[in-house]
């Protein structure tokens, strides 16, 4: 097992350093901002947005502020005194040929290794016996996908992935009250964790310990949120459009009413686990609702990190189900590469040479042949259709 | 779970040492020059006999394209842009034509011609039309001060010729030697020697 991680580790790095995503420089030149004594980042940004170089609001929780502002400050030195002007230069050219990226883009993503480690050693608790504890370190280290997540796309919900992970680790041993504490700790890193919150309150036995368990992250977030609550707070975190784009799709039933798709997908898991299959397993209902998700939402790559642990935990549980894992898993990577978005495919490769802005997008190149939103359309539909199996065979058959 | 093992050690070596090759493949042009910073205000408006040239020393071999931020505004413009290209003695070489119908407003654009093969070292003069173009069908070419100093002021010709305040952001595109050429180039920051300019 050394030997794995120590593999795994090497793999990461190389991932790390040669592979850029832009959002990395944005959301730590927002964070850098902390070690200027900056407190509300919020309506800091809003604020001084006609004098910074870097226009984008900051879209995460408090949390992720803070953590990456700190760690920032205390690798200042290791960064050196041009690290703060790479931030802020708008210059995309010179930012990814900076003799110092190479350096920037390890300091930067090492914390993601350090929970990256964790995670493979939080997944091994999910199990008793040491075969599916190796698997599951195995797993999570060596499969293809979440390196990718992590290093390439510079995924900083890696802090609420551990965090929910941890929380389930006490749903698993019956404390439920961590649990929740965990689960409303990780959404002041990023909002996602917070759609769990009612089927937590599907969990209690008593209507006192449902209330508590379902109020206890909302009370949470609201006292990491609340010395920022204000109009940019709001603006900027709470219905931003990543954080909307989840309730975005709706269909009308006249009279300007709608039904939002995934809201009414959650609706149905919600009442199923709290009227008609009480006994559900929690992680059960977890991944329903991200496989629900992700079917019904236009979803950002960076999101299925949200289910790796998760899914490496039920691949081990229960192996009959690892080729739909994989198929769905597959389509979930498949639909952004279709996105008319360059960072998605050869935009991140910059670090080695700006030439690859010359190539089409394989969004660009299928226009020639088909109409990419179609066929973005239809591959999401087949990840609807197999998510929506996944889920009726994680719900129904605990040993299948 | 060993085959998983080297499935993912093979996939990631790939992506960090094969990939950038592979996807060093299909480039057949390289750019010269970054393109010059420029503002979106300092522009002039070309259509019908209106014309923007552009004097210019090349600074490679195989000149192939140019490319150049163009306006669009509305999208209006739907009829043909000819950039002609002419050597020092006036003589045309090269001719281009895009259609407005697909230029989206501030599009970096390119406009590609068989490779003159000598041209390293030699100046050419590009001039830019639309003369079908009405006066509601403008296309906007962008100026900025901040040029190189292979790159003249632009001449701006409506009636009159007149020198705009600036040269334009264009950027010379040259047809490599070789695959390989393309490759190199790709590895050449990783290669001993210091970093070098991707």
């Amino acid at each position: 097992m050394k030997k794995l991680l120590i593999l795994a580790i090497i793999l990461r790095l190389l991932l790390a350093v040669f592979y850029f995503h832009p959002d990395i420089k944005t959301y730590n030149f927002q964070a850098s901002f902390l070690k200027k004594g900056v407190f509300n980042i919020y309506s800091y940004l809003i604020d001084n947005k006609k004098t910074l170089t870097l226009k984008e609001e900051f879209v995460y929780s408090p949390l992720t502020y803070f953590v990456l502002g700190g760690y920032q400050a205390i690798v200042s030195p290791i960064l050196g005194n041009r690290f703060d002007t790479w931030l802020a230069n708008a210059e995309s050219n010179s930012v990814v040929r900076d003799q110092n990226v190479f350096k920037y883009l390890l300091i930067l993503k090492f914390p993601y290794l350090i929970l990256d480690v964790a995670i493979a050693f939080l997944v091994m608790q999910f199990f008793d016996d040491k075969k599916n504890k190796e698997k599951a370190f195995t797993l999570w280290l060596f499969n293809p996908f979440t390196p990718i997540l992590i290093y390439v796309f510079s995924n900083v919900d890696i802090f609420a992935v551990a965090l929910t992970l941890a929380a389930f680790l006490f749903v698993k041993k019956q404390k439920l009250f961590v649990a929740s504490l965990l689960i409303g700790l990780a959404s002041g890193f990023k909002l996602y964790p917070l759609l769990f919150v009612p089927f937590l309150f599907t969990a209690g036995r008593t209507l006192k310990e449902k209330i508590f368990l379902g109020l206890t992250p909302i009370a949470v977030f609201g006292l990491i949120t609340l010395p920022f609550f204000s109009p940019a707070f709001v603006q900027s975190a709470l219905v931003s459009g990543l954080s909307t784009r989840v309730f975005n799709p709706s269909f009308n039933i006249g009279l300007n009413g709608t039904i939002i798709v995934s809201l009414l997908a959650i609706s149905v898991l919600f009442f199923y686990g709290a009227f008609i299959n009480k006994g559900q397993s929690l992680l059960n209902l977890w991944v329903g609702v991200f496989l629900l998700i992700f079917s019904f939402a236009y979803f950002h790559v960076a999101w299925l990190l949200w289910l790796a642990p998760f899914v490496v935990i039920l691949i081990v549980k229960r192996p009959a189900l690892s080729w739909l894992f994989l198929i769905l898993t597959i389509l979930a990577f498949a639909i952004p590469v279709l996105y008319e978005d360059r960072f998605m495919t050869v935009g991140l490769l910059r670090v080695y040479s700006t030439l690859y802005d010359q190539l089409p997008t394989p969004f660009s190149l299928l226009e020639n042949f088909y109409d990419p939103y179609n066929l973005q359309g239809i591959l999401h539909s087949i990840l609807a259709g197999g998510s929506i199996v996944l889920l009726y065979k994680l719900l129904n058959k605990e040993n299948t | 779970m060993t085959k998983l093992v080297w499935i993912t050690t093979i996939a990631i070596l790939f992506l960090v040492f094969v990939a950038p090759a592979l996807f060093a493949l299909p480039i057949d042009m390289l750019p010269a020059n970054d393109q010059p910073g420029y503002s979106v205000n300092e522009k002039v408006s070309i259509y019908g006999k209106r014309m923007i040239s552009q004097k210019f020393t090349s600074q490679a071999d195989n000149l192939s394209a140019i490319g150049i931020s163009l306006g669009n505004p509305n999208l209006k413009n739907k009829k043909p842009i000819i950039l002609s290209l002419y050597e020092e003695n006036n003589s045309f070489v090269r001719t281009s034509v895009l259609n407005g119908q697909n230029l989206e407003d501030g599009d970096f654009v390119k406009f590609v011609f068989s490779p003159i093969s000598d041209s390293n070292g030699k100046k050419y003069t590009f001039t830019i039309v639309t003369p079908e173009a009405g006066a509601e069908e403008v296309i906007y070419v962008y100026h900025t001060k901040t040029i190189p100093d292979w790159m003249e002021w632009a001449k701006y010709t409506d009636v009159i010729e007149l020198e705009v305040e600036g040269g334009l952001p264009f950027v010379t595109f040259h047809k490599p030697k070789s695959k390989l050429d393309v490759v190199k180039k790709v590895y050449s920051r990783f290669l001993l020697g210091g970093f070098q300019k991707p």
